[in-house]
């Protein structure tokens, strides 16, 4: 009897609710900046890639810049589903839709963003056509495809129990939202057989995700350190990668918390246990970050050669030292300091913290791809003077912002369906506690 | 018109005429000088051709110039003698043949004199410039031993004698540039207009059949001008050059991926998606378990 009136409660309290006043403002500042991005990449598709900033030297701008803080984002669904539930740790549970949830988001906006930047997207098919196994670029088409799918099973199988709940709680209603829940999970009935088979496959998932989702972030900085450049020219690059994932990942996963915990008043569920550990994990992942950028950074700065001098000082105190030094210590040193202390793994400050670190890793990113291109080699010579220097046009901004809103709103619509929190997950824990 | 209105004009036209001059002077005092230099070449005797080189001294430091207009001559400056109009490039130089309506004029003489008149521009001032040449060729020939034999024949009362004291390089012909045959840079002409020089350079690379070129060299001298003459020695290795552009690499085509990389993608491939397809399985499965209840 008590048990059924805590399980109502719970289902009660992690039911997706209508969108209220701030959520249809939200969502609707959201579609405008996907609308204005629309529009901008129409005039791109008309005009050609000339209506960006790229040119000659600078052919990967702020659209690289975002695949790869998108890719990045999108680890955190390995992070926190698979590789703390293969470690048994309880405690991840509430967070394990959200991260899901901001990984198939992520790879969505990954794929789109990568085509954007293609400026011919009917081109893409040549990839297929006409693709060489040798190059980087097909292992991450591939690779990304395959993390997408498995993205996708890591939401769905774990979401079938809470779906019954959801048929349930609509009870005869035939509206769009109860159809969508019947063709998701009409079939699911919590049978002994079904749920073996779920745990099953839910634990190979989490097996199976693990060395994907490193791939996809190696294969990402090969695209890069498969290149000769000064900047990208590092055997470190793929394990430099992964931790600056982690934590903008873990980063991400801190801010959706303490927004869905505020915006659907779920205190009870995603508690203050959770930011302390999720505070301890993005120090652990900030520092191990740290520790990579100083190898990355202070190795050739060491050495000093020619061509890794200019690209170098460009960043530590030329055109790009004030976003280098913001990225460094906005998006690792201060979040280290603040998490720290106990009182620093507050929901308050780690949603800051939480800020800061996902605001640096975009602009880490676009330090990664853009300086490097701009120190080539060889001199840059008898070009125009706009080819010496980038700066993202406007349609390149609203092409990126749309993207991140797209990301943004796909989040959205995806909290507004499923269950912010695993209910049956939720109720089984509860029930295991209570014996 | 009044006298003194007269004075007044006279004043005026002077005056505003002095600013003319004084830019006219100044602009002639700014002009620089153009120094030419005529370069005689012959390569394996056979028609000889000339070039131009157009230099000024700015900054103490001497810098080509381009677009210099130079009229050459063979032994007198008009216009019966004209052997071409030159107009410099960028590096300076200019070059030509002899005109053919010069033949016989060069055919006439062992030595004759080039003549290069510049008329100047706004930029430099008029040039003149005359070098003497005399006809020589070069014979080179090989003996035993790898030895190299270079003759200097100089072209004296219709009859080609030896000309001795006259520099010589000998050199093979590489990819880069020349490389001298032994350690000594260059040979100087006996009595009888020879010099005789040892091949050391063993093992060089030749093509593939080992052939060399040898190319003996007189350079900017004085009365003989550039000369030059080849020829194939079979003194070099045989270059057994293995084209690895149509084999499997990983900068190959789209259809020559290396084994050992096909082997591992399609390996970590295959077995992903095999457990995703599994899951697949799975899932039905898991769906077939709902209708049955």
């Amino acid at each position: 009897m008590e048990n059924t009136i805590i399980d109502n409660k719970i289902t009660h309290d992690l039911m997706p609710v209508p969108f209220g006043f701030w959520g249809k403002i939200w969502t609707g500042i959201l579609l405008l900046f996907c609308g204005i991005g629309a529009f901008a990449y129409c005039l791109q598709l008309k005009n050609g890639l000339a209506v960006t900033s790229m040119r000659d030297y600078a052919s990967w701008g702020i659209y690289i810049s975002n695949f790869v803080f998108f890719v990045a984002i999108s680890l955190v669904g390995s992070l926190i589903t698979a590789v703390l539930r293969l470690a048994n740790v309880r405690w991840s549970t509430p967070l394990t839709r959200i991260s899901e949830i901001i990984a198939v988001s992520a790879i969505i906006f990954a794929s789109i963003i990568i085509v954007v930047d293609m400026g011919r997207p009917e081109r893409f098919l040549n990839l297929v056509i006409h693709g060489r196994l040798q190059s980087p670029i097909i292992w991450d088409v591939v690779v990304i495809s395959t993390y997408f799918f498995i993205s996708l099973l890591l939401l769905y199988l774990p979401l079938l129990p809470d779906l019954k709940l959801l048929i349930q709680s609509r009870g005869n209603r035939s509206d769009r939202l109860s159809k969508v829940y019947h063709f998701l999970g009409s079939f699911w009935k919590g049978n002994p057989e079904q749920v073996k088979r779920s745990r099953k496959s839910i634990n190979l998932l989490c097996i199976t995700i693990i060395p994907v989702a490193f791939s996809i972030h190696t294969v990402t900085s090969w695209l890069f350190a498969t290149t000769y450049r000064p900047g990208w020219d590092s055997t470190n690059f793929g394990a430099y990668f992964i931790s600056g994932a982690f934590l903008v990942g873990a980063g991400a996963v801190v801010v959706a918390m303490y927004v869905f915990r505020k915006a659907y008043h779920l205190e009870r569920y995603i508690t203050g246990l959770h930011f302390d550990k999720m505070g301890r994990i993005v120090v652990m992942l900030a520092m191990l970050y740290l520790y990579f950028n100083i190898n990355e950074y202070l190795v050739p700065a060491f050495k000093m050669r020619k061509p890794e001098a200019a690209h170098l000082m460009d960043l530590f105190a030329g055109e790009y030292a004030p976003l280098f030094w913001f990225a460094i210590v906005v998006g690792m040193l201060l979040p280290i300091a603040m998490l720290m202390f106990k009182r620093g793994r507050r929901p308050l400050p780690m949603f800051i913290a939480g800020i800061m670190v996902v605001v640096g890793a975009w602009f880490k990113r676009y330090l990664i791809v853009t300086p490097t291109l701009l120190h080539p080699f060889l001199p840059m010579q008898d070009v125009p003077a706009s080819y010496h220097h980038y700066f993202p046009s406007w349609q390149e901004w609203a092409i990126a912002l749309g993207s991140l809103a797209g990301c943004l709103l796909v989040i959205t619509l995806l909290v507004r369906i499923f269950p912010i929190v695993p209910i049956q997950e939720t109720i089984n824990e509860q029930h295991e506690t209570a014996k | 018109m009044k006298p003194l209105n007269k004075f007044y004009t006279m004043l005026m036209i002077l005056g505003s005429l002095t600013p003319v001059s004084l830019y006219v002077k100044a602009q002639d005092s700014t002009k620089k000088d153009l120094l030419v230099n005529i370069g005689y070449y012959n390569v394996n005797n056979n028609v000889a051709y000339l070039g131009i080189h157009a230099r000024t001294k700015t900054d103490g430091k001497f810098k080509p110039v381009g677009g210099a207009k130079v009229r050459l001559y063979l032994d007198k400056d008009s216009a019966a003698y004209l052997t071409g109009d030159l107009i410099t490039d960028a590096k300076g130089e200019a070059y030509t043949t002899l005109s053919p309506s010069l033949k016989d004029l060069w055919n006439s003489s062992a030595t004759h004199t080039f003549i290069a008149l510049s008329n100047g521009d706004a930029a430099f001032n008029a040039a003149r410039t005359e070098t003497p040449v005399a006809k020589a060729r070069l014979q080179i020939d090989t003996g035993a031993g790898r030895t190299i034999s270079v003759s200097v024949l100089e072209l004296k009362n219709g009859s080609w004698t030896p000309a001795k004291s006259v520099d010589i390089k000998v050199a093979v012909r590489r990819m880069g540039g020349d490389l001298a045959v032994s350690d000594k840079e260059s040979y100087t002409t006996d009595s009888t207009g020879k010099i005789d020089a040892e091949f050391t350079r063993e093992g060089l690379p030749g093509d593939k059949k080992g052939l060399l070129t040898l190319v003996a060299k007189v350079e900017d001298n004085d009365l003989y001008g550039n000369l030059q003459v080849e020829k194939t020695v079979p003194w070099g290795s045989v270059l057994n050059s293995e084209n690895s552009f149509n084999n499997r690499s990983l900068w190959a085509a789209r259809f020559k991926s290396p084994i050992w990389l096909l082997f591992m993608a399609y390996f970590i491939f295959i077995s992903v998606w095999s457990v995703l397809i599994y899951l697949i399985y799975q899932f039905r499965k898991i769906k077939k378990a709902g209708r049955t209840v």
